[in-house]
């Protein structure tokens, strides 16, 4: 048994891999003992097996088509594109930074605009841009507008 | 797709540079109206003036009556004209619009004055034409899109 736990691990090993010593030991005690001779058999019953069934499925396998296929599947993945199937909103919400980079100048643009239109009210507009050449004037600013009235005591 | 979207884009932004030329440029509808004002009498407001009631109330005079009205359509820079009594000539310009916003010059031609107001739709300009004369005064009301 000692010598059986000795020539175990030998048991099933490839050519090369055991110095000219331990192969002719290994075949002395399998010469010797039945039940390594045992585990030797199934050693070599099963050698390959899964190799040969891994090969035997690659094989099974036809990797002919297999470029077609794969641009098969990449054409068939843009024409499933967001934009293909919901238009410009499909599209912005697929390409949310494109979109925001894209869109972000137009937002800006628009907000200068409306700052410009709208953020300043109808008094401050007229008080800012009233202009007078000439004669001297006095302004009134009403909500319906301005009142411009001429210097007292200035000649007609 | 990016494509298509950027032409949508760019369309747009050609709609919106290509309106603000044409709105700047149209033409301005102005009602003018001349108006006496008088310290004497019994306090009176033609009907015809009671949209500029705000305006006239904070002044001395006690009677507003309507002379002349007058409808032009402003173009920018060119002045319209509007005969006084006593050969003064008030002119009207349309200098700049921006939207529902513009900017009018009136000038009173003897007087060498000239004054540019900006206004937004719906407000009126009352501008003193002559200076008071026996309790009297000559105003010009200028009210765009009537």
């Amino acid at each position: 048994m000692r010598e059986c736990v000795r020539f175990a691990p030998m048991i099933g090993a490839r050519v090369g891999e055991l110095t000219p010593g331990e192969a002719k030991a290994l075949a002395a005690h399998l010469a010797e003992c039945k039940g390594c001779r045992a585990t030797l058999a199934a050693f070599e019953a099963t050698d390959g097996l899964v190799a040969e069934s891994l090969l035997a499925r690659a094989n099974s396998r036809d990797f002919g088509p297999f470029v077609d296929e794969v641009m098969a599947r990449v054409s068939g993945g843009r024409e499933a594109s967001p934009a293909a199937r919901g238009g410009i909103l499909a599209w912005l919400g697929g390409h949310r930074r494109a979109a925001a980079a894209a869109l972000a100048p137009l937002v800006a643009a628009l907000a200068v605009l409306v700052y410009v239109r709208v953020g300043t009210g109808p008094r401050e507009i007229a008080l800012l841009e009233i202009d007078a050449e000439g004669e001297a004037v006095t302004v009134l600013q009403t909500v319906d507008g301005p009142v411009v009235l001429l210097s007292p005591g200035a000649g007609s | 797709m990016t494509r298509r979207s950027f032409a949508l884009a760019l369309a747009a932004a050609a709609t919106l540079l290509a309106a603000l030329p044409s709105a700047a440029s149209a033409e301005v509808p102005v009602l003018v109206r001349v108006i006496k004002g008088s310290r004497q009498g019994p306090p009176r407001l033609d009907p015809r003036l009671e949209d500029l009631k705000r305006q006239l109330s904070p002044l001395a005079y006690v009677r507003w009556e309507q002379a002349q009205e007058k409808r032009f359509d402003l173009v920018t820079g060119k002045p319209a004209f509007v005969d006084l009594a006593g050969g003064e000539v008030a002119g009207v310009t349309l200098q700049e619009r921006r939207g529902d916003t513009i900017t009018i010059e009136v000038a009173l031609v003897a007087r060498n004055t000239q004054t540019r107001l900006t206004v937004e739709k719906g407000q009126r300009i009352l501008h003193q034409l002559t200076a008071e004369k026996d309790g009297e005064s000559l105003f010009l009301a200028v009210m765009a899109w009537p």
